[in-house]
């Protein structure tokens, strides 16, 4: 990929998330996610409409007209994105893999959180951190992490979401909106996901494609695991191995709710196929 | 199983050396065994929890079966075969042989062990049964002679004769003496006849001609006269040996220490002049040497063809592989197709 052509897709997300940030999720990501209170900023001249409550006696006083209080919510909030790009995110039998469904979330949530004035930070993890972009406020920061989402490319293919967490909680010394996206094929996070969700507000969002939950009966397929780099012919025509794999789907998709809840966190869980829009302002409204 | 080896070879063993491939072949089929096949990106294989279905099972076994038909064939080209041999003797022509055997009593001294005519038969046996494809005959004779066995191909027959010689009944039967004269000349009369390439007298005597209605010269005109060669044998140790002497009243013999006499200068002189040969044989070695040595001067050319009846082996073995093979492609391409 030439840097024109990252470019070309950097504003191509820019131009789909910024208008669904602008239009769907602002108010929505503003409200779900409040600051610590409301602050005076300014007086400015009364206009129909507006709360007599509001009304600075004192200034009205002195300049005989009359003049309203402004108050402003004080935010300066963090928003922090962890997101998994070990190899088996590379995965997608849909219009597209699970690694550009979670671009296009990023940048949805990055783009809300500037407009609101939030700080956005990223980390890129796989079995280790493969990147970390602290929060910083501003469009041209965006564009980075969204740049970053598309053409970095992890030294290594497997998943420790425990680790990722341990870094974050490490990093982050204030309280800060966490968004942890995977697919969440790993186990063992749960201890830590505890510790973290004691700290921050934290939201998991599991991304998976279809295929994942319920395999095709494909006969048999060799198949090459995106993240041991294994190969094995397995014989998706066998109902017993379909059963499995879903079965096994299921359990991880249990403990994967199980974790977050317990930690006190929001979950979100989005198919390659299904619409991760509708599902986000689901959870926005609930929490608002 | 001694038996199945001895009757198997390998037309080209070093075909065998084929095989090496094998151990190669599967190194190779075992890296490359993804090698060939599209493969499927996929996110996670654990969850298919390592369920081994009957396809996966059949799917290992397959190159184990490519192995096997290499291996197969391999033996296949090395020819196995098993062979039948039938040798058959294409007898060809031989030659006469007359034996005229010295049977007076002094064939009974103990020079020769366990005495003269004894050790003569059994040497004559061995004789005769190295050599096939001669006609034999047996003339004795003591006082006067007569034929035991006329010329015949029938070995058997032949040697039997030689095994029945029975000294005590002859002695009953024939003249005392020694008539070295009739012996030859009865020998003669026998072979005068045939028609072989070669005709021999072995003339064996342990004595000097003191009988008979022929004299030994006379003989040796006959021979000279029908071509056919005299190998005279002069059995006795120089000295003295233990010979019977007289005949006690029961009926069995005397023994004494007697001088051993051989008309030397006649027998030597009869096998000079038929192109034989004189030999003397003081022992049973000596005896035996001495018949080893006519072997070796009468060669005669044996003519044996063998035929050798091959069956190859290597039909059913280059069929299981080709049906193995055959079974390989279609299960690859019927049952266990894959779908990309």
């Amino acid at each position: 990929m030439t840097t024109k052509d990252i470019l070309k897709k950097v504003r191509k997300i820019e131009i789909k998330t910024k208008r669904l940030s602008d239009h769907i999720f602002g108010g929505e990501y503003h409200s779900s996610f409040k600051g610590r209170g409301m602050t005076f900023s300014e007086v400015r001249p009364y206009a129909f409409g507006d709360d007599v409550r509001n009304i600075d006696w004192n200034v009205t006083a002195r300049y005989r007209t009359p003049f309203v209080k402004v108050f402003e919510e004080e935010r300066e909030l963090t928003m922090m994105l962890a997101v998994d790009i070990s190899g088996s995110e590379n995965f997608g039998t849909q219009t597209q893999l699970k690694r550009e469904m979670i671009t296009e979330i990023v940048a949805t949530l990055a783009f809300s959180a500037t407009q609101n004035n939030d700080k956005v930070g990223l980390i890129l993890y796989s079995d280790e951190i493969e990147l970390f972009i602290p929060p910083a406020k501003g469009r041209s920061h965006v564009l980075r992490i969204i740049r970053e989402l598309i053409d970095f490319k992890p030294k290594h293919t497997r998943t420790n979401t425990a680790q990722a967490l341990k870094f974050l909680y490490n990093v982050l010394k204030k309280k800060a909106i966490v968004f942890l996206i995977s697919d969440f094929i790993d186990t063992k996070y749960e201890d830590t996901l505890k510790i973290v969700g004691r700290k921050h507000d934290l939201t998991g969002i599991m991304v998976y494609d279809p295929i994942e939950k319920e395999m095709p009966d494909l006969g048999l397929v060799a198949l090459r695991d995106l993240e041991t780099g294994k190969t094995a012919y397995v014989d998706t025509g066998n109902k017993q191995v379909r059963h499995t794999h879903n079965a096994m789907f299921l359990k991880r998709h249990d403990y994967f709710k199980k974790a977050f809840q317990k930690a006190g966190s929001g979950i979100i869980w989005v198919a390659t196929n299904g619409s991760y829009i509708k599902k986000m302002l689901q959870y926005f409204k609930a929490r608002s | 199983m001694k038996n199945l080896f001895e009757h198997f070879e390998l037309y080209t063993p070093y075909a065998l050396l084929l095989l090496a491939l094998v151990p190669i072949l599967s190194v190779w089929l075992y890296r490359k065994r993804y090698a060939e096949k599209p493969k499927m990106q996929y996110a996670d294989l654990n969850s298919f929890g390592g369920f081994k279905t009957l396809k996966n099972k059949v799917l290992i076994i397959l190159p184990v079966l490519l192995l096997l038909s290499v291996a197969l064939i391999s033996i296949g080209i090395a020819r196995p075969r098993s062979i039948d041999v039938t040798a058959k003797t294409k007898k060809t022509k031989g030659i006469d042989i007359m034996l005229a055997v010295d049977v007076s009593a002094s064939m009974l001294a103990r020079d020769l062990k366990p005495n003269r005519l004894e050790a003569l038969k059994k040497t004559a046996i061995n004789f005769i049964k190295k050599r096939p494809n001669d006609r034999f005959g047996v003339v004795l004779y003591a006082g006067e002679a007569f034929t035991q066995v006329p010329i015949t191909s029938d070995q058997r027959i032949v040697m039997q004769a030689i095994r029945k010689i029975n000294f005590r009944q002859l002695f009953n039967q024939l003249d005392q003496g020694t008539a070295i004269g009739m012996g030859l000349a009865t020998a003669v009369n026998r072979l005068k006849d045939s028609k072989a390439k070669s005709k021999v007298v072995i003339l064996m005597t342990d004595g000097v001609n003191n009988t008979g209605e022929i004299d030994p010269y006379t003989a040796l005109e006959l021979a000279k006269e029908f071509g056919i060669k005299v190998y005279t044998i002069g059995l006795g140790t120089n000295g003295y040996a233990l010979t019977p002497v007289g005949v006690r009243p029961d009926g069995s013999f005397e023994y004494r220490n007697a001088k051993v006499e051989i008309d030397e200068k006649l027998l030597k002189k009869i096998a000079a002049e038929t192109g034989g040969k004189y030999f003397r044989a003081t022992d049973n070695r000596k005896l035996q040497k001495i018949y080893k040595e006519i072997d070796k001067l009468e060669k005669t050319e044996i003519k044996e063809t063998k035929y050798y009846n091959y069956k190859e082996l290597y039909r059913p073995l280059i069929l299981i592989s080709v049906i193995l093979i055959s079974l390989i492609g279609l299960l690859r391409y019927t049952w266990l197709k894959s779908f990309i």
